[in-house]
Parts: C-alpha cells; sequence; structure tokens
C-alpha cells in the first residue's frame, strides 16, 4: 500500500498541498506566507508546499471563488522560472506540474472575480487562432461542425477528455504547444490548467455522487471482517467508496486499480473547513473510513461523533500546517492521512455491534483472530480428512447450522459472549 | 519517506487521535487487553501459546480448541465461582456430549488452590495438544478419544487465580490466592469421609458411596462453597472412573488416604485399592523425569520426603488432610483421583511454563491411558435390561463400586486373579473368576437373575417335579 502512495506520492502533492494548504477562507492569517518569495534557494518541496498553499484557494467551487482569486502573477512566473529551470525527468515533472497547480499566490486583499471571466474572454480573443493550431491536431478542439469553440468548451472539452483518458497528458501537450507558440502566456497557461481542474473536479464530484448513491453503505457488511484477506477487504472499499483517488491518478497519468484510500479534493477540504458543523458529513464521505465510522455512530454517542470529526479536523489541520511550514512533505502528509483512513479500517473492521471502546476492539480482534486460525485448521482437517476416507466432502452447511447452534448454546451458558458468538457466526458464514 | 523532522508531533497527533476515537475503557478490560497484546509475544508451538491465562484468555484458549476440534470437543460449565466465574471444563471424546455405553470417563481438575497456577496452565495446553494430535493422525491420541471420554477444568477456583496473577510482579506469595473468594480452602472443604470409613472399618457398615442422601446433604450443607457443591454434583451426574487433582508446591503424585486413621500428623494410610493407586501414580510419575527422579533434592532444605517413593506417596504418609477432594472422590463415588504436585514453586515465572508442559506431557496423557485396565462390562438382568447400581465387590478388596445408568462398569486392577460378583437388590448375585493382566481391561459381562424370576423358576420347577410325581404314583 505505502507502496502504491509512493508511485502516486507526486501527483499527490497536489491534492495533498490542496488538503495541506491553509484554510481559513479569509485567507487573512496567511498572508505572510503566501507572499513568501520563491526563489531558487528554497526547497523545492518547500515551494510546492507553498505552492499548495495557493491551490487550495485556486480550486474551491465556483460558488467560493471569488475569495480565493487572488493571486499575483510575478510570483507566479517565478515560481515557473525556478521550478522550469531544472532538469524535467519524471519526478520533477510532477514537482512541477503540481507546482504549476499550485503556484497561485493569492494576494490577500484581491478578491477579484473578474479575473476569470477576462481570461474566458483571452480565450474568446485568441479562439480562432487556437482552431487554426490546433486544426491537424489529433486532440481536436473544435466542435464537429467545425464551429469554433468557446472558452468554456474548451475547457470543458479539455476537462472530459482527461477524465475519460485518465491521462492528463492531453493537457500537457496542449498546454506546451500553446505556449511554445506564444499564443498564450505563461499566467495564462496558469490560469487554463486551473479552469481545467475545476470542470474535471466537477466531473469526478458528479461521478462520485453517483456512485455513492448506488452503493447502499459504505459500511462493510458484517460478514466480511476478519475471514477476508486484505486485498478482498480493499477491493470492496475501492468499489464502495467514491472515487476521488481517480482524480488523483488523472492527474499523475496513471491509474492505480488497486487504491483503496480515496483523497479529498481540495474543494472538499475547504468546505470542511468552512463549515465547522458538525453535523456536515458530505466532505468527510472522502475519508471513506472515517465516514464509515461516523455513520455507524448512533445518534446516543453524539458526543464521541462530535470529537471524532473535531480530531479528524485537527489531524488534518495539524498536516497541512506541518506541510506548509515545510515540516514534513506533502507525500508525508498524503502518507499519514493515508495511513490514518487505514487504520480506521481497520478498527471499523475489529468493531462490531459493541460500542467504541479501545480495549474491547483490541480484544475482539485478538480473539477474532484466534478463532479464525482455529476454524482454518478445522476446515482443513476435515477436507483432509475426508480426502483420505474417501467420503463425500463434508458438508460446510451443516457444519455451519452446528456451530451456531452450539456458539448460541454457549452463549446461553455464559461460555461464549454474544459478540464472540457473532465473530464465530460471520466466519463461518463467510467461509 | 523522508526525515522525521515533524513527524514526532505528527505521530503524538495520530496516537491521540487513535485513543480518543477508539474511546479507552475500564481497567479490568485494559487489563484483558494487555493480556490479549501479551498473547503473541511469548513462544507458540502448534497453537498452544506457553503463557499464562486470565480468566478470559482461559476462555478464548478452551473456545478456540472447540472450533479447531468441534466433532471431538465440547465445552460445558459445572457451576459458578463465588465471584461469578464459570467452572468451565472442555471434554474430549468422538462423541462430545454423551455417554456411551461401556465407555469410561476420565477427568482432570486443576488450579484447586488459586495460586497453585502451573496444573492449570498444563490444562489448557493439554486440551490443545489432544485436538491437534487428534487432527495430525496420532494413533495413541485417536484411540483414546475414541475409547474414553475425557473432561478438563483447567481451573476450579477462578477466583483464587485472579487473586494470585494481580500479583505484581514475579514474586508470589505462598498463600495469596490458594483459597476461593470466600477464604475457603476448597481442598478442606469436601465432606470429611475418611471419619466414616475408618468407623466402618472398625465397626462393619458400607465401604463405598457414604454419602447418604447425597444431593440433599450437598445442597443443604452451608458449610459448602459454590465452587466445592459445583463438583459435588458434577460427581454425581458423571460416572467418573479415574480423576487428577492438580496441585502445585512439591513435586510427587499423592494418592488416598489423605487423612490418616489415628489423626497424627504423619502415618501411611493405605485404602483397600492401595496397590492399583500406587500403580496409578507411578503412571504419572515415571513419565516425569524430575517428579520420579529418586535422587531430587527435596524442594525446599527442610522439607520431609521421606514418603516419596518413585515419585509417588501415601497421603496420610506424607502429612494428614481432612476434607480433601481426592478422597471424598473415592469414597462417595466410584472415582479413583490421585493429586499430583506439579512444581516446586506454586505460580512459577511464565517464561518456565513451556518446561512444565515438556517434563508432564507425557505423563498426562499416559496417565488417562490407565483408566483401560483392571475389569469391566455390563450388568444386565435375563431380559438384557440394564441394572444400574448394580454392586461389583472384588474378593479381597473391601471397597465396591457400582455399576452406572447402562449397567455399565469400571473395575480398575492391578494384574492378579480375582474373584468378581456382581449383586443388585432383587436379583441373585453372580460371581466369576477373572485373570486380570497389566493392561487392557478385561471385559466381563453379568446376566443376574431377579428373585422374582427365580421364585417363579422355582415355582415351575415344583410344578414339573409335582406333575411328575403326580404321573408317576398315580396322584
Amino acid at each position: 500500500m505505502v507502496f502504491n502512495w509512493a508511485t502516486l506520492v507526486q501527483v499527490l502533492a497536489l491534492i495533498v498541498s490542496q488538503v495541506h494548504g491553509f484554510p481559513k477562507p479569509e485567507g487573512s492569517r496567511d498572508k505572510g506566507i503566501y507572499n513568501r518569495e520563491l526563489s531558487e534557494e528554497r526547497p523545492l518541496e518547500e515551494q510546492i508546499a507553498e505552492a499548495g498553499a495557493g491551490k487550495i484557494r485556486k480550486t474551491v467551487p465556483t460558488e467560493n471563488k471569488p475569495e480565493f482569486r487572488n493571486y499575483s502573477f510575478t510570483d507566479d512566473l517565478n515560481l515557473l522560472k525556478s521550478v522550469t529551470g531544472k532538469e524535467r525527468n519524471e519526478k520533477e515533472r510532477e514537482s512541477i506540474r503540481s507546482s504549476l497547480y499550485d503556484h497561485q499566490q493569492p494576494a490577500p486583499d484581491d478578491a477579484d472575480s473578474t479575473k476569470n471571466r477576462r481570461l474566458v474572454d483571452d480565450y474568446d480573443s485568441t479562439k480562432s487562432g487556437l482552431d487554426y493550431k490546433f486544426q491537424d491536431d489529433p486532440d481536436g478542439l473544435h466542435q464537429l461542425d467545425g464551429t469554433p469553440l468557446t472558452a468554456e468548451d474548451i475547457v470543458q472539452k479539455i476537462a472530459t477528455r482527461i477524465y475519460e483518458e485518465n491521462d492528463r497528458g492531453v493537457f500537457d501537450k496542449i498546454v506546451s504547444k500553446l505556449l511554445n507558440l506564444g499564443l498564450i502566456t505563461e499566467s495564462q497557461a496558469y490560469t487554463l490548467e486551473d479552469e481545467v481542474a475545476e470542470v474535471l473536479q466537477q466531473l469526478i464530484a458528479n461521478e462520485a455522487k453517483d456512485r455513492e448513491k448506488e452503493s447502499e453503505d459504505l459500511d462493510y457488511p458484517p460478514s466480511r471482517t476478519d475471514s477476508d484477506t486484505e486485498e478482498k477487504q480493499e477491493e470492496k472499499m475501492s468499489v464502495e467508496t467514491p472515487n476521488v483517488a481517480d482524480q488523483v491518478g488523472v492527474m499523475n497519468g496513471e491509474i492505480d486499480d488497486t487504491l483503496v484510500n480515496t483523497w479529498p479534493s481540495s474543494s472538499v477540504l475547504e468546505r470542511r473547513n468552512e463549515l465547522p458543523s458538525e453535523d456536515n458529513f458530505e466532505d468527510l464521505q472522502y475519508f471513506p473510513n472515517f465516514y464509515g465510522l461516523l455513520k455507524s455512530l448512533n445518534s446516543e454517542e453524539a458526543k464521541e461523533k462530535e470529537t471524532l470529526i473535531t480530531i479528524m479536523k485537527t489531524l488534518i489541520d495539524f498536516v497541512k500546517m506541518m506541510v506548509k511550514y515545510g515540516t514534513i512533505t506533502p507525500e508525508e502528509g498524503v502518507s499519514y492521512l493515508e495511513n490514518l483512513d487505514a487504520m480506521i479500517a481497520l478498527q471499523t473492521k475489529s468493531k462490531l455491534e459493541s460500542p467504541l471502546t479501545s480495549t474491547k476492539n483490541k480484544l475482539l480482534a485478538g480473539k477474532a483472530e484466534a478463532y479464525l486460525e482455529a476454524i482454518r485448521k478445522n476446515i482443513e482437517w476435515l477436507k483432509k480428512h475426508n480426502k483420505q476416507g474417501n467420503k463425500e466432502d463434508y458438508d460446510l452447511s451443516k457444519l455451519r447450522d452446528f456451530i451456531d447452534q452450539q456458539a448460541d448454546a454457549y452463549v446461553d451458558k455464559g461460555i461464549l459472549d454474544k459478540e464472540e458468538a457473532d465473530v464465530i457466526k460471520r466466519i463461518y458464514g463467510s467461509l | 519517506m523522508a526525515a522525521g523532522r515533524g513527524w514526532g508531533l505528527l505521530a503524538l497527533c495520530g496516537a491521540l487521535s487513535a485513543c480518543c476515537w477508539l474511546l479507552c475503557a475500564g481497567a479490568a478490560e485494559q487489563e484483558a487487553a494487555a493480556g490479549a497484546s501479551r498473547r503473541r509475544r511469548l513462544s507458540q508451538e502448534d497453537g498452544i501459546s506457553f503463557e499464562y491465562h486470565r480468566y478470559p484468555e482461559l476462555r478464548e484458549a478452551l473456545v478456540a480448541v472447540w472450533l479447531q476440534c468441534p466433532s471431538i470437543s465440547r465445552i460445558y460449565t459445572v457451576g459458578r465461582s463465588f465471584e461469578g466465574r464459570e467452572l468451565l471444563v472442555i471434554e474430549i471424546s468422538d462423541n462430545p456430549g454423551r455417554h456411551e455405553p461401556g465407555e469410561p470417563e476420565f477427568k482432570y481438575i486443576g488450579n484447586m488452590h488459586g495460586n497453585e497456577a502451573v496444573g492449570r496452565e498444563l490444562l489448557i495446553f493439554l486440551a490443545q495438544y489432544l485436538c491437534n494430535e487428534y487432527q495430525k493422525g496420532n494413533e495413541t491420541i485417536i484411540n483414546l478419544i475414541h475409547s474414553t471420554r475425557i473432561h478438563i477444568m483447567p481451573s476450579f477456583n477462578p477466583d483464587g487465580f485472579e487473586k494470585a496473577a494481580s500479583q505484581p510482579g514475579e514474586f508470589k506469595d505462598w498463600f495469596v490466592g490458594r483459597s476461593n473468594a470466600q477464604g475457603i480452602d476448597l481442598n478442606r472443604n469436601f465432606p470429611d469421609l475418611d471419619r466414616i470409613v475408618y468407623i466402618n472399618e472398625r465397626e462393619g457398615g458400607p465401604n463405598n458411596h457414604l454419602l447418604k442422601n447425597m444431593r440433599k446433604a450437598v445442597d443443604q450443607n452451608p458449610k459448602l462453597a459454590p465452587e466445592t457443591k459445583s463438583i459435588i454434583h458434577w460427581i454425581m451426574d458423571i460416572p467418573f472412573v479415574l480423576s487428577a487433582n492438580l496441585h502445585g508446591g512439591d513435586l510427587v503424585a499423592n494418592y488416598p488416604y489423605d487423612e490418616t486413621r489415628s489423626g497424627s500428623t504423619h502415618e501411611y494410610s493405605s485404602c483397600p485399592d492401595d496397590a492399583i493407586f500406587q500403580s496409578l501414580a507411578r503412571g504419572y510419575s515415571s513419565f516425569n523425569p524430575a517428579m520420579s527422579d529418586q535422587n531430587r533434592p527435596p524442594c525446599r532444605k527442610n522439607d520431609d520426603d521421606s514418603s516419596f517413593v518413585d515419585g509417588t506417596t501415601n497421603g496420610g504418609a506424607w502429612y494428614s488432610v481432612p476434607g480433601g477432594m481426592q478422597d471424598f472422590n473415592y469414597l462417595s463415588s466410584n472415582c479413583f483421583e490421585i493429586t499430583v504436585e506439579l512444581s516446586c514453586e506454586k505460580f512459577p515465572s511464565e517464561e518456565t511454563l513451556k518446561t512444565y508442559w515438556e517434563d508432564n506431557k507425557n505423563s498426562l496423557v499416559n496417565y488417562i491411558e490407565q483408566i483401560h485396565r483392571g475389569v469391566k462390562g455390563f450388568v444386565r438382568d435375563l431380559q438384557g435390561n440394564a441394572i444400574a447400581n448394580a454392586t461389583i465387590s472384588v474378593e479381597g478388596i473391601n471397597h465396591d463400586i457400582t455399576s452406572a445408568n447402562d449397567g455399565d462398569y469400571w473395575r480398575l486392577l492391578t494384574p492378579g486373579n480375582y474373584k468378581l460378583t456382581a449383586s443388585a437388590p432383587g436379583y441373585l448375585a453372580i460371581t466369576k473368576k477373572v485373570a486380570v493382566p497389566f493392561s487392557p481391561a478385561i471385559g466381563v459381562d453379568f446376566e443376574l437373575e431377579s428373585l422374582s424370576e427365580r421364585k417363579e423358576e422355582e415355582k415351575e420347577e415344583l410344578m414339573e417335579w409335582w406333575k411328575m410325581m403326580s404321573e408317576t404314583l398315580n396322584f
């Protein structure tokens, strides 16, 4: 799992820096940091981290845009220069890519939403040029009937393309072409990237919402506890949870099918930070296991819910802070949060009907392991024994019924706890 | 991943969050959790983890054995301790839960003194071992399990054990946790039948099943601990044949009688079955190298082990014990029980448990096998119906046994020639001669004629004679 993440980490830097970028909508607190001059002496990670700060602001959903559209082009260019000066190996490309995404350094008191519109106008004005330029472009950035595309169309189309092909190389190609041809300035390139990213996010979010509506719930069916291998569990999770991870994969030009945990998009996290209401779980769906955990708490455990959410938020803020200050790399932050969610998965897996108690869960998990081991040995022996004796295959359902019955009897007699009996039944049920 | 500059902080944060959303529970659970987490640290072999099991772990270990071998095992409880812990038993047999006619019943009881911990652990290991070996195809074990019903009670005094085990550090007091939660020494708590049998020896009277109206006597006796009551019921309900009661504090296999006849502190007090008991005790000790080592120094410098022979001792010869469970078995039921002292130290350190297992596992298995000795069979009437509670007496041995509900009986005897007599109220006794080898047990069945049948027969005979006479004499 770590290895998988490691490969995606550069890309995740994008998301992560979004994650760890600085939360407050007002942004005034972070003013000082954001305005730090980028210089080549500072380590790339740090710059990326900073850039991440900017990116968060950048990629909030449309309605929040006005507050975050604060960026200074000078900084952008400086960053770009410092960054593009480095050698373009795979790793660095990704760093750069993320830094490109992250470059936006909002000036705190310059909430100018019109910039967006101007950009659209820019696109409009160069429209014909684009059309011309890309006539032979296999990507085909024009409508079928040959009419020129509007800027929005172009953005939409690029985003859709990237989404469908899971490959942001499409975008890179286009942008670099545009840049090389001098048709757009670098800052316009950045802005274009932002636009595309937003649309892309929207696409992904919509898809995620659809999928979430389809899947019953994020809680794993109780039978799938300890009898499943880790992989089985993960497959289940990747199917049932909103696939924001795809976004990450897309950005990286790769997609890892065994991705287990999903990452919150910056917009989502921004929303989370803006909405301190503990009842708003929408955002937390991007931490699927955590979300599942919360959902499984009943109304009487409101206090626990509150505590959990607060803790989670605090943690995320903490991690963001770390990344921002360069104390850790975005990759490390990503990995940390991902591990956190995985740990939640583990705990949730072993959690049964009983309320959240640490020792009880650990105990049950330990017992479940021991019981699973014992049951396995029995099944193995039965298979071997019957084979040797040339008997018919042992009747699993009969055995299961017998065990179920016995387990219940044991509960009545005080030999087994109800939870233990359930664990045993589940293990047998899953065979 | 790179350096840990901010990592420490994050780790802290993570640890905090982990703690928080798992919401710490109470002390007892933490204790158990500590045990649970320790579990996999120590040596493990074939599913046997050589470490002390507290009550939850004990339960879990037995459940694991049952889950692994559900076709040959069953867990049940005999009753509850004073503090409410179940007196758990795991039975191992090819037909768990049922007494098969003719199949002898065996029991092991451990940890009667809560601070004598080795027996408790050995019995948990034994249960796992029997299951493992059965599945591995170990013929000795398979045959044993198919021919015997083995009951294993790892702890007769779970409350005492918890008290003893809760002592911090390695040093365990000689007495803490010995008694049950009420402060009762369970091995002095049984009705003292020795005294009665000694009187009967002198003045005549029954030589077996001396507790009259057993159930009533037990239930109404305010002096009996709940644990003691449970065990007595258990003994009454199941026709146990052979048993051992595991202790600690010394290293010897002790046999009846425990209480001296004269009341003195040390005196060899043989029971009528002294011969077979010596053999049974050796059946345990001879397989334990430390126990049977004649040159072994005593556990403590000033210990008097002069009565120890081949790792065995007569109870009274060692020191007088009144009200013990061992003699109670012999004098209230058909069960022959010995007391095995497994370790000089009552609660030795966990690291030694594996060695204790190695030293005792052969003894533990071989002792069970001793049940298949002597004479066994069925007592039935002429129609083939079982006669329960028939008496089987052996000429020259002043101790009778009785047949169980299916008419089945098992009479442990050393090799030799014996005359066995089966009798029952309303039936004519039958005597048979038997030559008994060391093992296996010789099968001898009895078909008893009831008195009324006999009367009928006699009447018929008389009628026949009269008829013949009248015909001859022309009546």
